[in-house]
């Protein structure tokens, strides 16, 4: 009886823990059925068709959305570590009049949904010329108030002693951050720099609004285009483009599950 | 070393604090803070992007009174909200309840399982689902038939379509949140489970009396957070129904996207967002009063 209590959560968080990666499953397997069998309900496909990996990357379409879609969410990860570091530190460390009060209104940005300033953000980006171009899918995906809040929390704890004694020995404020502070700064900029790839990765709406030229369409815009149109969807190749498109997050998350947890944990502070 | 007069130093300092911060000064006053001004402005313009903007004063805001379509989106949007949010609070909060009790191994594999959906994206999760669900051959239906259950239309059928996209949703999601929960748990000092244990309180004693009331600001956060991000749901049904079937599964930021950027109507559908971001503040308002009046008792 006894046992039998004992192996029952252990038990519970496994069935339900394979029902949840079950669909993953799904679509890895239904990735290699042929398109006669696609629907068949075999635990394995009777024969693995990897001709639908070709199919799927033979139009110029998957991969260079990849592509796009890296050169995007690296750029924008980049560039916002580099930018939000920086504020971060100054807000922590630097004391200069209006200080509460541009961190006050940083974190005020917070409050505003992506959604409801969809249609500005597109007449703003219209008038920089900067629709239809990997400027608009990068420049404004950049600023985003939480990863300078996270870094200012980090620098809040760090300790003071090396950048005094750099400072003293005669660099200025901004090399002690470019040399000091910053190489130190791996513990908040990994799990970030998970988070924010991953969030650039995932990203839907703001290409859909900002790119109709398919040269510039991500990933997410190009998978969402095979399962749009018409009547038949070609399900061997979509999830074929499907598990090809989802490589990236699956090491992500294999070899780097720790700083994704922490990040996460991280999006948890009050 | 010559000590530097405080006042040179006093100035650099401000100097390069609003160096270090003028990239993110800029872009979030350009690409947060005027869009939102912007949007008031443009609101109030009849404005197709094309041809010059007409001023009409209140008149979009007048027109999205009686807009029918408008308030049936809005309506979606509730009903989505109030399915989806407490599934995933309760189905996450118990996710993390339950790890938190595992010890060795298990542990692990189970945490990673819970959140191995979260490295799904959520176009792909809606092409997995279109998959699964597939009226005519999907697995779904084949499990259903096994159990003597006539075919369902899932996404093609009014009634059923909403609850898919709930359980898209809760799929994707409820491992990141099950992660914050878990942590907070891992704060509470085992003591008090020693003590009630002692006491030989049950375990739904404990969860109810030191669980929950202690992980109470992460309540909230999450509470927040999800109701939040349930008013601007939009990718899975973009991809899965589009917002059929019938306007079914249509919500406000889809009914938004469709004026702005297919119908050109950037005047009414920037009144709209505007009205979207007065209730999803004022429901952020709400939340945090109610759950800070409760602590104060």
């Amino acid at each position: 009886m006894l046992a039998i209590r004992r192996a029952a959560f252990p038990t519970l968080a496994v069935v339900l823990g394979l029902a949840l990666v079950f669909p993953i499953y799904v679509l890895v397997i239904g990735s290699l059925r042929s398109e006669e069998r696609i629907f068949d309900v075999t635990l394995f496909p009777v024969e693995a068709v990897f001709a639908n990996f070709s199919q799927a990357v033979k139009g110029t379409g998957l991969i260079r959305s990849i592509a796009n879609s890296f050169l995007v969410s690296a750029t924008v990860t980049v560039v916002a570590m580099i930018f939000h570091s920086m504020s971060g530190y100054a807000l922590a460390r630097f004391r200069f009049p209006g200080r509460n009060l541009v961190f006050a209104w940083m974190l005020s940005t917070l409050m505003v949904p992506f959604a409801v300033i969809m249609i500005p953000l597109y007449l703003i980006t219209k008038q920089f010329h900067m629709i239809n171009s990997f400027a608009g899918l990068i420049v404004p995906s950049i600023f985003n108030a939480y990863g300078i809040f996270l870094f200012r929390q980090f620098y809040r704890d760090f300790p003071r002693e090396l950048e005094e004694a750099a400072y003293l020995d005669g660099l200025s404020l901004g090399g002690t951050y470019f040399k000091i502070a910053l190489p130190l700064s791996v513990p908040i900029i990994a799990p970030l720099t998970i988070g924010f790839f991953l969030a650039n990765w995932n990203s839907y709406l703001w290409p859909l609004i900002i790119t109709q030229d398919a040269k510039l369409w991500v990933i997410q815009v190009f998978l969402a285009s095979l399962v749009g149109g018409g009547y038949f969807t070609p399900w061997n190749v979509v999830l074929a483009a499907a598990v090809v498109s989802t490589i990236p997050t699956f090491v992500l998350f294999f070899g780097a599950q720790r700083f994704l947890v922490d990040g996460i944990k991280m999006s948890g502070i009050k | 070393m010559v000590p530097k007069r405080p006042s040179a130093r006093t100035l650099r300092e401000w100097g390069t604090a609003y160096a270090f911060l003028f990239p993110n000064i800029i872009g979030l006053f350009v690409f947060v803070f005027m869009p939102i001004v912007y949007a008031l402005y443009v609101s109030l313009y009849d404005w197709n992007a094309l041809s010059p903007k007409v001023f009409v004063g209140l008149d979009n805001y007048k027109d999205l009174l009686g807009d029918k379509g408008w308030w049936r989106s809005v309506g979606k949007t509730i009903t989505f909200s109030v399915i989806y949010v407490p599934l995933l609070f309760v189905s996450s909060l118990l996710s993390a309840v339950l790890i938190h009790a595992l010890r060795g191994r298990v542990s692990g594999l189970a945490r990673t399982m819970f959140l191995m959906p979260f490295a799904i994206t959520s176009v792909n999760s809606a092409i997995i689902a279109m998959y699964l669900l597939d009226p005519r051959r999907g697995l779904i239906n084949w499990i259903l038939s096994g159990f003597g259950v006539p075919s369902q239309d899932f996404l093609g059928s009014t009634s059923q379509a909403m609850f898919c996209v709930v359980v898209v949703l809760l799929w994707i999601n409820v491992g990141y949140n099950m992660i914050i929960f878990l942590s907070a748990i891992k704060e509470i000092p085992k003591d008090y489970y020693e003590a009630a244990h002692m006491d030989g309180a049950k375990r739904g004693q404990t969860f109810f009396r030191i669980t929950f009331p202690l992980i109470k600001e992460t309540n909230t956060f999450i509470l927040i957070v999800t109701t939040i991000g349930s008013f601007q749901v939009f990718d899975q049904i973009m991809v899965m129904t589009k917002g059929g079937p019938a306007g079914a599964t249509e919500v406000s930021v889809l009914y938004i996207f469709k004026h702005a950027f297919e119908l050109l109507n950037m005047g009414y559908s920037s009144a709209m967002a505007f009205v979207l971001f007065l209730i999803i503040f004022v429901l952020s308002l709400f939340q945090l009063k109610l759950f800070s009046r409760d602590e104060e008792r």
